[in-house]
């Protein structure tokens, strides 16, 4: 066949960043132990999907916070060679920082504008220490930041559940709750097989039309009642 | 109206159902019409991409409707008798023009074949609350268009897509500029409210020197491309391929070449629609003859 007319293709980058709170009450009743193991056990249901999807690379990433914020995975990893080390605690809450951080790297560039929506999952079992308000502001000051899915996971009953929600920005879509490690995994699996799935091959929508949501999110697992004999947390 | 010695221009077109709707058995919900008049001029080519969210399940036939008002306006456009006049209908006109005939389209679509239960039932409730409002959005697409008339050239777009232009020399521009709202697979759209106001409309007398060929794409060719120089280098690839081997070249490939940029791209429906003087062809390293 005659030279393909063109550069070089390349499939659709899909960032995929975790965002964990390490705050000295994450070591309490052995809740950053669950998270390691939920997210590292949810890797292999990550790569599947991923697989299932050749048209999308998926791109995954770990931002950690406590007194300040840094990366723990700080290159965009192919899911294929994203590997988990696990996390420790120290300090407290600086979640408006995390957000600082996450929303500079949605920056176009260094973020391509045919990339499809990234994927971005808090999970937090505190309040916020620093100012929330002026990191949630930067992230949803950068077009990709507005635009991304933003999935919440409550861990415990400290958890603030109103910061959770403004980090999500649409009402439909609820923090999940996470009381026990079983929980735990649950919710971490969920948006590592069925958040991937959909942000993975998103169909055109007309913008303005919708609720706001630009990937339509599946129906989370369901969750158990407000307190369980299980919770722990 | 009429240019001396107007150029003989030439078009190809073709839609390939991407590979990530082949996946999950989803049909191909561009659409493309190329038609001209019998002296040749004007022509068009018309291209739309179907939104294909589930609320838009409809979409394949709003492109279709897109792409077919886009060939009825097109006779509208030569009813003001100078060419500036023909500017202000096009840029005030056309647009509410486009919009208004492929709601009538959609009007006499449901009258005929009206939602049907299970195309209802498989919406989540804010989605059939939506469509219930606003029946447009089961429909909806974008439209490219290009018409080449002896006097002037004009680029219209609504929603996501390309169209670029290849000038004699190979310079590559974009007659109409990327509209930075279009991120993450939302696009304007023919269902939009006041969606004549996000028609965007270029107009370009050919009294200088003409493109040599116009290349439209619906997105999933450009977001098929590591880049946008890549993306840009196909319309200068398949200029220099038509000039220096003729259409020949291109046409039994296009659609293995699309077919590619799908699979190993974005998945997405790609199409594309090409115009080219082939006089520039002849003449490439000449003057051009204007």
């Amino acid at each position: 066949m005659a030279k393909r007319p063109g550069g070089e293709l390349a499939t659709r980058p899909l960032h995929f960043i975790w965002i964990a709170d390490c705050s000295g009450s994450m070591s309490v009743d052995g809740k950053i132990q669950a998270l390691n193991t939920a997210i590292r056990e949810a890797l292999p249901h990550m790569r599947q999907v991923a697989d299932e999807n050749p048209n999308a690379e998926v791109l995954v990433r770990a931002l950690k916070f406590s007194s300040g914020a840094q990366w723990h995975v700080s290159q965009p990893t192919p899911v294929a060679d994203f590997k988990w080390a696990d996390l420790r605690t120290e300090g407290v809450t600086d979640l408006g920082r995390a957000l600082a951080m996450v929303a500079e790297q949605l920056r176009i560039p260094p973020m391509s504008d045919r990339a499809l929506p990234p994927v971005l999952v808090l999970i937090s079992d505190g309040c916020p220490t620093d100012d929330f308000n002026k990191g949630l502001q930067a992230l949803m000051n950068e077009p990709w930041g507005k635009k991304a899915v933003r999935i919440a996971i409550a861990i415990g009953e400290d958890a603030d559940t109103e910061v959770l929600q403004k980090f999500i920005g649409h009402p439909e879509l609820k923090p999940l709750q996470a009381n026990n490690p079983e929980t735990l995994v649950r919710h971490i699996k969920w948006v590592s097989t069925a958040v991937l799935k959909s942000a993975s091959s998103p169909a055109s929508q007309a913008a303005g039309l919708t609720s706001g949501l630009n990937v339509p999110i599946p129906t989370p697992p369901v969750a158990a009642g407000p307190s369980s004999a299980d919770d722990v947390w | 109206m009429t240019a001396p010695n107007p150029p003989n221009w030439r078009t190809l077109a073709a839609s390939v159902r991407g590979a990530a709707h082949h996946r999950a058995g989803l049909p191909n919900q561009d659409a493309v019409r190329v038609a001209r008049a019998n002296g040749g001029l004007p022509l068009i080519v018309a291209l739309a991409d179907g939104h294909g969210s589930a609320k838009s399940f409809r979409s394949q036939h709003g492109a279709r409707s897109a792409v077919a008002v886009a060939l009825e306006v097109r006779g509208a456009l030569f009813e003001p008798d100078s060419l500036s006049r023909i500017k202000r209908w096009a840029e005030e006109r056309l647009p509410l023009e486009l919009v208004r005939r492929w709601r009538e389209r959609v009007d006499r679509s449901l009258v005929r074949r009206p939602f049907a239960p299970a195309e209802l039932e498989s919406l989540d409730p804010a989605s059939r609350q939506q469509v219930e409002a606003n029946p447009y959005l089961a429909y909806g697409s974008t439209l490219l268009a290009v018409i080449v008339a002896p006097t002037f050239i004009l680029y219209l777009q609504l929603g996501d897509g390309d169209i670029l232009t290849v000038s004699a020399s190979g310079e590559v521009e974009r007659p109409l500029p990327r509209d930075e709202r279009l991120i993450a697979n939302e696009t304007t759209s023919l269902c939009s409210d006041k969606a004549w106001n996000d028609v965007r409309v270029q107009f370009q007398a050919l009294a200088g020197a003409p493109p040599a060929l116009v290349l439209a794409a619906t997105d999933g060719y450009a977001n098929s491309f590591r880049d946008e120089a890549g993306f840009r280098q196909v319309a200068r690839d398949l200029w220099e391929m038509i000039r220096d081997e003729g259409v020949a070249a291109v046409q039994p490939h296009l659609k293995a070449w699309l077919n590619e940029a799908s699979r190993q791209g974005s998945g997405d429906d790609i199409t594309v629609g090409m115009i080219w003087r082939p006089m520039a062809a002849a003449t490439h390293s000449q003057p051009d003859p204007g």
